[in-house]
Order: structure tokens, then sequence, then C-alpha cells
């Protein structure tokens, strides 16, 4: 609350609380630095470029699938079938590609498809639960179900190889830098251009208080199922990146993304109840799940601990993210 | 020529009739004012203009045009903004995306346009520069701002609409008195372009001072019309209350000075905290103590502090000549303090839920209640709630169907149950009707006359002229002023709550 009296004790945090306002991401990157030290601390090797480039290739679709999810959770909405989405797109993408002949005019026309796919689905999710008002978290739990049976349908066992041109362009490099620095530079570009639509800042009037947003003369349903557009759209990103990584189709591989996607969202600063989100902070919250799965890994846990480990680790660094963020806003 | 005029619309929720007939007509220059109780239609009706409630029937003509509006979008189209009384506002957006949120400038059909945005914001935020108080900025986000200036911020939206025909649902229920004086003097401006306002307050003041025509909406029909210059304060209350008019008065003469001598309920002793400052008064039993002065001096900051709702950095505060440190609102209420919020949504109803649940929780905690009968519960919430006059269906319909003014009369007989000694109101009538009013203070003044000792802040000055035993004038955290006897005078309220800390 704001009082006219001033307190010099808490102008310090009021200092810190519009920092947050401005960089809610700030908490994250924290960890995510963090995390950095204890990975090199544990295995000095792991900071090395070569290992950094390898780490931001695997983890790069998980990014994607954060900030697809970041534009939904903006209106107060959720999408639990975005991991079904990038399965879907990935076998669709990789089936296309072989059977079109994996030439460069194949895998383009492939990836087109593969945005379209994308765009269908949230398109998809938005009608549901936009239009005919079902709830979100029930509605697309139904579509990821209905999703993963078309790309069973579309590759029922998984293993299907893509062509190399395309993974080896995106394992590769290109003018000496790694192709996956170019994916992060246009990321950025398009991250910055979205932040400065209108329907972004519609999507957190949204999620702010959609009644009021209503009365405002926003037009609600239109912009609930834009946000599900926008997230099928970087769902299908997601896809490719993950196809460039794993090299091959596999009509189960995003099933479980979905709920680290949703986990990025939250660690990054954004607020689940929409109106209050940063794309950003899901980029770095998918990193540092990331880190956490490497340091597990660097740390020398015995396989069958690796889970359990993972688990608690994830959870401390959502503690430590969450509370910083209350108690600075506090 | 009408600007608009409404006939015979009509609104049902289910059984419920919130409009039964609304008819209105608003002239081109003038400032119309809606007057009826809390649940007679008001709001509905604005709503209905504004097009996010779609009426049941009935007919709207603009420039004596017949118009259907869909939407709020094509309301807006046909030339309407609004102020609405829960105000629409995004919390986390800044005062300037709020204030052009209803129609942001858009660069390339895609991207917002910042500077035309800034500047357009700019326009409606200079109107109100000089009263919108400390931490008022264009890139602020509301959801940090007082109450006062987040009504501001509405404010800004419905006059950025620039529409010909403006609504304005109790525009100023957290203003003071210096913002009020300004918007009016932007009402009476806009009034000279020829822009149609429709006005609704429960001040009386407000209405004489800025309306031209009052409109009487009386169990969802509109009663009259009438010109504010050809009529009196008491004919219009009479009209809105219909038969009942021997109401008690709320604004009767002031109660006398409490005799010295009597025992202290309170007494609180250089306490400090966030928000005020060095505060020191005694309330003997059966007095009720004013806290006057403009909004956000420390008033509601002390009552939420005292009741431990707040933060207390020094000082002391006794009960009944106990040392009473309240840690949290739970230790106050075993402690026998209680405390009324204005802001019901916030503090007071339990959204949802019966009306029994709702006047019972106080009494569950002090009698340490583990297992309850409905049978029993009722026997002891029926008269506490018979007490306020308050008019509900049963005891077992959500608090939700109420309305404002009996959603309060609810929150206040939780308290009744078990008898607290000190009574703390933060601006308890905000948004509530004059009836509902008249009921609250009898029933204060009995409880004062039962030895409670009251606190009470109050917005609205008349409420504590003509309530309070004392007024202490809060400025900047601080009492600046007492006033006692014959010193309660409005122009003194007024004067000490205005000079300089």
């Amino acid at each position: 609350m704001t009082s006219t009296a001033t307190d010099t004790r808490s102008s310090g945090a009021a200092g810190l609380r519009s920092w947050l306002e401005r960089y809610p991401f700030l908490p994250a990157l924290v960890i995510l630095i963090a995390l950095l030290a204890l990975n090199g601390l544990f295995s000095p090797n792991s900071l090395s470029f070569r290992s950094l480039t390898g780490l931001l290739s695997t983890y790069m679709a998980l990014v994607m699938l954060a900030i697809a999810q970041t534009y939904v959770v903006s209106a107060g909405d959720i999408d639990l079938s975005a991991g079904a989405t990038l399965s879907l797109v990935n076998v669709a993408i990789v089936v296309l590609m072989e059977r079109w002949g994996g030439g460069a005019g194949a895998v383009l026309l492939a990836l087109a498809l593969g945005v379209l796919i994308g765009l269908a689905c949230g398109l998809i999710n938005g009608i549901v639960v936009a239009a005919l008002r079902l709830q979100a978290i029930v509605a697309t739990f139904a579509t990821s179900i209905f999703f993963t049976g078309l790309a069973l349908y579309v590759m029922p066992v998984a293993g299907t190889p893509a062509p190399a041109l395309f993974w080896r362009t995106y394992g590769g490099r290109l003018f000496g830098l790694p192709f996956v620095f170019y994916v992060l530079a246009a990321l950025a570009v398009l991250l910055y251009l979205l932040s400065r639509t209108r329907i972004v800042t519609e999507l957190l009037a949204v999620g702010d208080d959609q009644q009021a947003a209503y009365q405002t003369g926003v037009p609600v349903v239109a912009v609930r199922i834009k946000g599900y557009l926008l997230c099928g759209l970087f769902s299908a990103l997601s896809a490719f990146c993950l196809t460039g990584d794993t090299a091959s189709g596999d009509p189960l591989v995003g099933g479980k993304m979905t709920l680290y996607s949703v986990a990025a969202v939250v660690l990054g600063g954004s607020a689940l109840a929409g109106g209050w989100t940063t794309v950003v902070g899901s980029l770095l919250g998918a990193l540092t799940i990331g880190l956490v799965n490497s340091l597990v890994f660097f740390m020398g846990t015995p396989s069958e601990w690796q889970n359990f480990v993972q688990g608690l680790a994830i959870l401390l660094v959502l503690m430590a993210g969450v509370l910083a963020g209350r108690r600075a806003r506090a | 020529m009408s600007k608009l005029r409404l006939n015979g619309v009509s609104k049902a929720y289910g059984a419920t009739l919130a409009l039964r007939r609304g008819d209105l007509e608003v002239a081109a220059g003038e400032v119309h004012v809606l007057m009826g109780s809390n649940g007679s239609g008001k709001s509905t009706l604005c709503k209905i203009i504004a097009g996010s409630v779609r009426p049941d029937g009935g007919q709207i003509l603009i420039n004596d045009k017949p118009v259907t509006i869909s939407g709020p979008q094509s309301a807006r189209v046909a030339g309407i903004g609004i102020f609405y009384q829960e105000l629409s506002l995004a919390s986390h957006r800044s005062v300037e995306e709020n204030i052009c949120l209803s129609a942001l400038p858009v660069k390339a059909g895609l991207f917002v346009d910042r500077a035309a945005l800034k500047a357009r914001a700019a326009r409606y935020i200079a109107l109100f520069l000089e009263v919108a108080g400390e931490g008022f900025h264009a890139e602020a986000l509301v959801g940090n701002l007082r109450a006062d200036q987040r009504q501001l911020v509405e404010i800004m939206k419905a006059l950025a609409s620039e529409a010909p025909i403006l609504i304005f649902d109790e525009p100023t229920s957290a203003l003071d008195r210096a913002q009020v004086d300004r918007f009016f003097e932007i009402l009476r401006d806009l009034k000279g372009q020829g822009r149609g306002i429709i006005f609704i307050s429960h001040r009386m003041d407000e209405i004489t001072a800025i309306g031209d025509r009052v409109t009487i909406i009386r169990d969802g029909e509109t009663i009259e019309t009438l010109k504010l210059s050809e009529t009196n304060p008491a004919t219009v209350i009479r009209l809105m209350v219909g038969g009942a008019s021997d109401m008690p008065a709320a604004r009767s003469s002031a109660p006398a000075v409490v005799q010295t001598g009597a025992k202290a309920a309170i007494s609180v002793r250089n306490l400090s905290g966030k928000g005020f400052r060095d505060v020191s008064f005694e309330v003997a039993k059966g007095e009720i103590l004013g806290l006057g002065g403009l909004h956000g001096q420390g008033q509601s900051a002390l009552l939420r502090a005292i009741f431990g709702a707040g933060t207390v950095t020094s000082g002391e505060v006794t009960i009944g000549g106990e040392r009473y440190d309240a840690r949290s609102p739970r230790d106050a209420i075993r402690r026998g303090c209680a405390y009324v919020s204005g802001d019901r949504g916030r503090d007071g109803v339990i959204s949802g839920r019966p009306i029994i649940e709702n006047v019972t929780p106080i009494h569950y905690l002090r009698d340490r209640l583990m297992v309850a009968r409905p049978s029993s519960l009722r026997d002891k919430a029926m008269p506490a709630l018979e007490a306020m006059h308050t008019k509900f269906a049963s005891l077992f319909h959500p608090i939700n169907s109420l309305s404002g003014g009996n959603q309060q009369k609810v929150i206040i007989a939780r308290w009744l149950i078990d008898r607290p000694d000190v009574l703390l109101l933060d601006d308890p009538t905000k948004g509530i009707d004059l009836q509902a009013k008249a009921d609250l203070f009898a029933l204060i003044r009995q409880l004062a006359a039962e030895g409670l000792g009251i606190l009470l802040y109050s917005s609205e000055d008349a409420e504590l002229l003509g309530n309070a035993n004392r007024i202490l004038v809060f400025n900047g955290g601080s009492v600046t002023r007492e006033l006692t006897g014959d010193d309660r005078t409005r122009y003194n309220l007024y004067q000490a709550a205005y000079e300089a800390a």
C-alpha cells in the first residue's frame, strides 16, 4: 500500500520492488547464474562454449514451448495440449520431409505446413476454450489426447529419421557460429516485435481482469483465440527445434514437456493467473530446468535417483524464485 | 432534442427483476442525476446503455434514432463512454495504457503506437495533475495506486472516450474534496460542449452542486424526473424511499460531548506505523470519535493497525485499561475489537457463501465453537440482523444476492452477536444507499449509548459532523487538529483538512 509517510526502512525494498516490476525475470536470472556456477563447480568442462551450445540446442525446444505457454497464460488461460501439438508437428514434418525426398525445397515446404498445423491446433483450442467457454485446463487436456491420437495415426512408432540436411543444419554452424545462435537471435527479434503489438497488450488486459477488459470494449473472445494461435505457432517452432535436436519423429515426445513448459513460465516470474507475464523469464526458466537436469547428471547422481533429485531441485528452484519475487513485491 | 432516450427498458436475472421499467431522457449540455437506493436498478440501467448488459426489452434512442447496442464496442461506436462503479482497470498495466485501452492507437495495423498513446493519455492526466497526489504518473502501475487514484484513472479513461454521452456511476466515492472539485470543473466544461452526462452519487451536496435534472428510480422503475433547481433534498429522498418517509435523520444534530470522567474504552499513546505517526487519543465508553481529513491521510492505516492488520512500529494501545497489542486480526477479535471496512469485497464479504455463514464467523472465533447446529445459530443471528433492519429472503441465500447496503448490514451484524468493547469503522458507508446509512448510524449511536467505544472514519464530512462527539483531523499521517463542541463545523473541518501539514 502506498502511504504518504515515507519510511526509510522500506525504501530499499521499494527500490527492489520497482526493479522487479520492470524486470520480473530477475530472480530467474539470478537462479540461472547460480546454477551455471554450480555446474561449473561440479564439472568445469560444462561451462565450455561447446557444451553450452549443446545445452542451448537441446533445450531450445523447451524454451519455445515455454514461450508458447506464456502467451496463453498472459490471458489467464493455459494450454495442456502444447506438448501434443509439438508431437503432432514433429511427426508430420518428419513424415513429409521423408516423403518429399528430403531436399531443401521439401524441408522448407514441410516446415511451412508444420506452422500451419501448429496454428490449426491453436485455433481448435481457442475456439473450444474462448468461444465455447469450456474450462481451459480440461478442454486443452482433451484436445491434447486428440492431437496425440492424430500424431499416432501419422507415425504409429517412433524412430523415423529426419533428413540429414535438416538436423545437420540445426546442429551445425553458419558463418562460423552455431546455427542455434541464429535461432536465438531470430527469437529475440520476434519476441521484441511481439511485445510491441496490440495483441500482447490486449492479452495481458484480458488476463488481468476479463470482465473489466470486456467492459472496456476489448474483444475478449477474439483476443483469447489469438493467444492460442500464438501458442500454436510457437509450439510448431518448438517442434522444429526438437526435430533438429533429436533428428527423428516420435509421436509421444512432447507429452511430458507440457508441464515442464508451465513450470518454466512460473519459474520465469509470470503469474499463472494471467495479466503479469514475461517471455524473457520463460526463456530463462526453460534454461534453468535444462541446467537443473544437467547438474543432476554432472553431480553423478545414480540413475535410479535422477528423477527424484531432479524433482527436488526443480521444487527448490521454484520455491526460491517465487519466494524472492513475493517478498520483494509485498 | 434529446441526446439519449430510454423507453421502458427492462432486465431480469433469473427470477429477479433488476430493472422493471427504466425510462430516461438526457438532453445535450446537461448533467442528469440518477437517484435511487442501492439495488434500485441504477447501475443496471447504466450498464444497459454501455452495452455490458443486454436488455430484455425496451427501446434506446440516440439523437432520436433507435439503436441496438450489442456490446461495449457497439456502445462506444454509438458514442457512449462510461465510468464503472466497480472500475474496469487492469491492475498490472500502467496508467496510460489503461486510459487508452479501449482504443489503442495502432501503427501498421499491428503495433501499439507508443508515442500516440503517451500523448493521448497525457492530455487526460494533465487535467488532474495538481490533485492526483503522490506517486501518480503515466507509467505507474494501476495496482500500486491508492483507491482514489485508481478512481481518477477510471475517470480519465471515461473522458478519453471523448463520447458525446458520458455515464459516471459513482465516480466520487473515494475522491477527496479537491479531487471532486476538479472533476466538477471538468464536468461543467463538458456540459458547455453540449455533452449529455449521466451522474450517480450518494452525496446530496454533490448532486445539488453539479446536477441539472434528477431522475428517481425505485424498485427498478423510473418514478419521476425533476429539475433540481425546483426541488429540495427532502422531496428527492421522499420519492426515493417511497411510502416510508419517516426515516431517521442521518444528519440530525450532532450529539453532545460525552461528559468527562467516563472510563476510557480504548486509549492510544504515541502510536506510529506505516502511514501514520505519533497519534495519541482516548475514546471514552459511549463515545464516538470521528477521524476526519482528506483521503489516505492515515485514518484507515491507523484503524487497520489497531486491528492487527497493519504495521505498528512504536507506541502503545490499551483497551479497558489493559495493554493491548494485536499481532493479527484474530488476536484483536479475541480481545474485543471489531472492524468494519467500507471495502466490503476485500475485507468483509465471504463471497458466494450463504448469509448465515457471513454473520457467524466472529461468533465461531470468540466462542471457540467447534460444532454448531444451524437452528441455534439462527437464534443468535436473527436478533443481530433485525437490529440492522436487514432485508433478506432467507439466511441460506448467498450474500451476493443482497444489495451493497444490505451486505454491509450483514457484515456489521456479525460483530453484534458477541458484543465487542471497541468498534473500528473504516468508511463503513462507502457505496451504500441513504436508507441503509440512516439505519447504520441509528445503530452506531445506540451501540455508543450502550457503552461501546467507537472510532469512525468517514469520507463524508456530514457523517462525521452528524455523529461524532469529537473529531480528530488527520493530515499527512498525524493529527493536526481536534474539533470538539461548537467547533465541529463544516468550515472548520474543511479548513483543518486542507491546511498544510
